[in-house]
């Protein structure tokens, strides 16, 4: 029982690094229609940047974790005016799907070549002894990476709703060329939501690499489940995505432990199919009235 | 086909088999084997990715399931060739369908994301479940013995040579057909798709069969040339190698992917060897610096499109010289080229060549040939409504109520439709007209009520279901096949008279090829009465404005309704466009065809209709004929206004 | 105050405006008017960056905004209420208004009294009153029509761009928008209307451009294009 409790909480913070990571897909699917599918490898990069201020720099882990932020605002920047901006222009979805998937494989093969390809450990900021909660090991770490996934998404939404820049990122999502017409500059506003994103998964990142192993190959299947995350709770809920990035992770922790750890991606994955089976708009999404 | 590429075509035949002659190297024969085998797997990508727009991120797994069902049943039960390849088609046609079930109720980048979803989960499963599959340990086979002992590289070269050319035939033969036109529209326009009788969803679930189908046996093929197969194969890289070859090679187009085929197989070599890639590098970038100078003296480009290709080109040969090992960096090497083919060669090679020659002389239009088609053709193309029970009014709208949360667009309407008549639907903006249409076909489901076509229950059946069924309809905004002929159009129209099958139309049976020419036919025959016949073979979306909308109405009667919907038809018409279309409207009623007309143009409205209903916030406030409803109240009140604001 | 010299634009390889020339003096209404697709939609995009001029020069007072894309044009004081309203339909009333004042608040222009101007367009147009914190989405053709215009007065621009206000509303309503055009030009607003409808647009403007595929075929004042046989027959012909 005590073995159940702990994949629970284990599975609460992953979930909830899953459920920040796919924050940044509806941040940047609200504003251009368009988003990273490299997300995971923004991750990725994010936690290794921080693993050498950590461990080469002799930096403090939480003056570390602006830096990290400054370099995730930087790539996802780099995302934005490579790969999405010239397909805007041209309007060609397949563009940005490929040109993000390219940056993805890009960012991967150079992590690969600089910090090698092997899993690396990453210090954790809190002490390492668990302790006890309903008779199962909790780590402090773990409680860390709920609080910081929560305090970051509300951060995000109290701007969209408060202030007149955040209203004027709904607005771009809501209609662009309107937008531009108000004197708002979308292409500002598009790669602001591209940098946010990487700041989003960059500090999912350092939140999550000292619960696990760090290394170039952390990305590829966690951009997929954040994506099934974001596409459960639904493309415009972010309270959908808290509890679908729950129900992914505990899923994740106990099919790992009871089944086989070959097997722990597949729960995920195929409840990405069975939502899009039964109800695209995710759980909590609304459906779209079709104008016609 | 003229007969200069019928002898291009039987040269290039001849060259295929004759290579493994003259180069009689394994290695090299083997590497061409492989490129036949990814063209029978690019000839089906092409059908998802090309045709119907579809990104699939799932096909490598598609291909793993084709080698593996034949790995498998060679390994655990000796199968032979004739039995495991078919089977392999079979599977993975089968896993094709169950992948589109959930991928296509969704678009665009979810349905990426669900073919990269379920190709994972394919590679985690053939991984995992060695008890069938043998896991990471793999499976060995031998080269099928059709003649006797085993085959050699040699024979199974041509093997290939023959699968691939067989592929190349069907392939080419779907997407001439009725398939393959369901497949550009649904791209085009998934609204009239459904409305036409096409059935988006189907058509979808179809083309990713069909191309998992290929998928298959490609996949089977590969397992014998390799004679031995592992899970990691069938991995994201290669699914992103397999469009990197449809994008670079050209979509929609067999020559593209037969040099995407070539590329991808040739291009992991040249990226091993390092010398090879510092020269090719070098000379690509010398290519294309010089390219740019000509291209900016002649001033067909601009300094700042150059830009890009030129230090893109020119660093990478740099980073060539700079490099000891290529291999390491293979990876960003391979995703630098997606995001240069991706922006700067969005046609692919096929397609570069393509424009190329075109701007270089004018591209004309064959008017279409009218000699051939006699008159008498154009005699019947409207079919006489059936005439089913002529007092029974045609469509019953009982007491529909259409609520969008707290917004009652439709609030408890009744309307009866007498047939053969033309019944005009006004009101205001807002008023729930266009909810009304999206209702009667099956694109909104009413929250309450009923609509009775021809007695029967209209709602809960699908938009293609209701078109088949004998209610067509135009669109307020013009939706048709924008990158199809305005013949293509109608065709796709006509889907419904095509009974023919996947097997009639790959071996071009007399049941399709009769079908297909009857079509063809009729579909001139419309297009003559609404006076587009020598724009037939006009792109749509190049055709003016009022000549779209004909097009839409002609395309609407090629569904033979009963009952013809036209949602403000006259919007944005000239003078005497709208002429032509009362005139076309009034021959369309002649044929006993009951027609719903919502405008907003009055004199249209009350010159051309038998009886008026009104609605005004979502309920209907009045109803008659011209001169009652121009001089009721509350209509003036609530539509015409008060007083006029014309001097 | 706005000067349009031999404007060419289109859509690609299609060119649409064949070399047109608009003056928009201030404090007056000017109309442009003519069939579908004869152009008066995209001079409109042309003047706020929607699209890119071929040639030509567009004017604002002094300044040279041709080819100047669209955020930039409207914080210079070209407020454009497009066609088709395009209205930020998951965002309340007041939201939309409120971003129609967005060079205002953030430093682009001039501030003045935003909370005072955002009453006084409430009083303008007074079924968005009733409706402030609803969803944009959820109004009525009229109504967002009515918004479209109150968040383009919100800018206090210099010139007004008002794209085809009466397009898919029944006449009633297009009274009321001509009733408050009327209302906007007691009060001195710059304004450029296109207009399918060129009855009630006339009847509004102080001087007329009538175009046709992609040429201004006449102009003069108001009163006399109404009184023109020629654009009376291709244009004032039909309902009403």
């Amino acid at each position: 029982m005590e073995i159940l409790i702990q994949l629970i909480f284990s599975g609460i913070a992953l979930g909830m690094i899953y459920a920040v990571v796919a924050f940044g897909y509806q941040l940047t699917f609200a504003t251009s229609g368009t988003l990273n599918f490299g997300q995971g490898e923004a991750l990725m990069l994010g936690a290794l940047v921080g693993l050498t201020c950590v461990d080469t720099l002799g930096i403090n882990y939480w003056l570390m974790i602006p830096l990290v932020c400054i370099f995730g605002a930087l790539q996802g920047s780099l995302v934005e005016v490579v790969g999405v901006r010239p397909a805007i222009k041209i309007k060609s979805e397949f563009g940005w799907i490929m040109s993000t998937i390219a940056l993805g494989i890009i960012f991967k093969n150079v992590a690969e070549n600089v910090w090698g390809r092997d899993d690396l450990r990453f210090p954790s900021p809190l002490p390492e002894e668990p302790f006890q909660f309903l008779g199962a090991n909790i780590l402090p770490m773990e409680i860390l990476v709920v609080v910081g996934a929560l305090l970051m998404m509300l951060l995000v939404e109290w701007f969209n709703r408060k202030t007149i820049y955040g209203k004027a990122v709904v607005a771009t999502s809501n209609d662009r060329d309107a937008a531009a017409l108000m004197g708002i500059n979308t292409g500002i506003v598009i790669m602001f939501s591209y940098a946010l994103s990487s700041i989003t998964a960059a500090f999912a990142g350092v939140l999550i690499s000292p619960l696990t192993l760090t290394g170039a190959t952390m990305g590829a299947s966690l951009g997929l489940k954040a994506f099934a995350v974001a596409i459960i709770g639904g493309l415009s809920s972010g309270f959908g995505i808290i509890i679908g990035g729950l129900i992914l992770g505990i899923a994740e922790t106990t099919t790992g432990f009871y089944i086989s750890t070959g097997y722990k991606d597949v729960p995920g994955l195929l409840l990405l199919l069975l939502v899009l089976a039964l109800k695209p708009s995710g759980l909590f999404g609304k459906t779209a009235i079709k104008k016609v | 086909m003229n007969s200069s590429k019928i002898i291009a075509i039987g040269l290039a035949i001849v060259a295929l088999f004759a290579f493994p002659i003259f180069l009689n190297n394994d290695y090299y024969i083997h590497l061409g084997t492989t490129i036949l085998i990814y063209i029978i797997l690019l000839f089906g990508l092409d059908i998802v990715v090309g045709y119907t727009g579809q990104v699939s991120l799932g096909h490598a797994g598609l291909f793993g399931v084709g080698a593996y069902t034949t790995g498998v049943l060679f390994f655990h039960l000796g199968m032979p060739f004739y039995v495991t390849v078919p089977a392999s088609i079979a599977v993975t046609a089968f896993f094709g369908g169950l992948l589109a079930l959930p991928a296509l109720k969704v678009i665009g980048p979810y349905l990426a994301m669900v073919t990269l979803a379920f190709g994972t989960i394919l590679q985690i499963l053939i991984n995992e479940m060695s008890f069938l599959t043998e896991g990471p340990m793999g499976i060995k086979l031998l080269k099928p013995s059709l003649f006797g002992p085993e085959m050699g590289e040699r024979e199974f070269y041509w093997l290939s040579a023959v699968a691939m050319l067989l592929s190349l035939v069907v392939v080419h033969r779907i997407l001439k057909s009725q398939l393959g036109r369901a497949f550009e529209a649904l791209r085009d326009s998934p609204v009239a798709c459904d409305c036409m009788g096409v059935s988006v969803y189907r058509y979808k679930v179809y083309a990713f069969v069909i191309s998992a189908g290929f998928a298959g046996f490609a996949g089977a093929m590969y397992a014998y040339s390799e004679k031995y197969i592992s899970p990691n194969t069938y991995n994201n890289e290669l699914t992103v190698l397999f469009l990197l070859g449809i994008i670079m090679g050209g979509r929609k187009s067999r020559l593209g992917a037969i040099l995407g085929a070539v590329i991808i197989v040739l291009l992991p070599k040249l990226l091993d060897d390092i010398n090879l890639f510092r020269m090719v590098s070098i000379a690509l970038a010398v290519m294309v610096a010089l390219g740019s100078a000509v291209a900016l003296s002649k001033g067909i480009t601009t300094r700042k499109k150059v830009l890009a290709p030129v230090i893109g080109t020119i660093a990478l040969a740099l980073f060539s010289l700079w490099l000891e090992n290529i291999t390491d960096w293979r990876l960003s090497i391979f995703g630098a080229m997606i995001l240069l083919v991706v922006y700067y060669l969005q046609e692919g090679i096929v397609g570069f060549f393509r424009n190329f020659t075109s701007a270089l002389r004018a591209k004309v239009v064959q008017a279409q040939d009218l000699s051939a088609s006699a008159g008498e053709a154009y005699a019947n193309v409207i079919h006489q409504a059936a005439v089913k029970d002529t007092a029974a009014p045609i469509l019953n709208i009982e007491s529909i109520l259409m609520q969008f949360g707290g917004l009652k667009a439709l609030n408890d309407v009744d309307i009866t439709i007498k047939r053969g008549t033309i019944h005009g639907l006004i009101g205001p903006n807002g008023s729930g007209k266009s909810t009304m249409m999206n209702v009667l076909t099956g694109i909104y489901i009413p929250t309450a009520g009923d609509v009775k076509f021809e007695n029967e229950t209209v709602i809960g059946k699908t938009s293609s279901e209701i078109a088949l069924s004998g209610i067509a309809r135009t669109f307020q905004n013009v939706q048709l096949f924008g990158e199809m002929t305005a013949l293509e159009n109608i065709l796709v129209g006509l889907h419904h008279s095509f009974n023919s099958n996947l097997l009639d139309v790959a071996l071009h049976l007399p049941r399709f090829t009769k079908e297909e020419s009857s079509a063809r036919e009729r579909a001139l025959g419309l297009l003559h009465f609404v006076g587009l016949d020598m724009l037939a073979n006009e792109e749509a979306r190049n055709l003016p404005y009022g000549k779209q909308r004909m097009l839409e109405i002609a395309r609407a009667l090629a569904l033979d309704p009963n009952l013809l919907l036209l949602d403000e038809p006259a919007a944005g018409l000239t003078a005497p466009d709208i002429k032509e279309l009362l005139a076309v409207i009034r021959k369309i009623r002649d044929h006993g065809i009951t027609i719903i007309l919502i405008e907003h143009h009055m004199d249209v409205v009350m010159s051309v209709c038998d009886k008026i209903s009104v609605l005004d916030f979502g309920q209907k406030i009045a109803e008659g004929v011209a001169q009652e409803i121009q001089t009721n109240e509350k209509v003036i009140e609530a539509y015409l206004g008060g007083q006029s604001t014309t001097a | 105050m706005l000067s349009i010299k031999n404007l060419k634009a289109g859509y690609g390889k299609v060119e649409v405006l064949h070399g047109i020339n608009i003056e928009v003096p201030k404090s007056q209404i000017i109309t442009l008017i003519g069939s579908n697709g004869a152009g008066k939609t995209t001079t409109m995009r042309a003047i706020t960056g929607m699209i890119k001029p071929t040639a030509g020069e567009i004017t604002l007072g002094s300044e040279n905004i041709t080819g100047v894309d669209s955020h930039r044009v409207a914080r210079l004081g070209v407020a454009h209420s497009p066609e088709g309203r395009r209205v930020f339909s998951t965002m309340s009333v007041t939201d939309n208004l409120l971003l129609g004042a967005f060079p205002r608040l953030t430093g682009s222009r001039p501030k003045g009294d935003v909370k005072h101007d955002l009453e006084k367009a409430m009083e303008l147009f007074p079924r968005l009153k009733e409706r402030r914190t609803q969803l944009a989405g959820t109004l009525s053709g009229g109504e967002q029509q009515m918004l479209a215009m109150a968040r383009a007065v919100m800018l206090n621009p210099d010139v007004f761009l008002l794209d085809e206000p009466s397009m898919g509303l029944a006449p009633i309503l297009v009274d009321e928008v001509f009733k408050t055009i009327q209302r906007l030009k007691s009060e001195g607003v710059t304004m450029l209307l296109v207009e399918q409808f060129a009855a009630a647009a006339l009847n509004v403007a102080d001087y007329g451009y009538v175009m046709e595929n992609g040429h201004i075929k006449v102009h003069g004042p108001a009163d006399k294009l109404k009184n023109d046989p020629a654009v009376i027959a291709a244009y004032l012909g039909g309902s009403h």
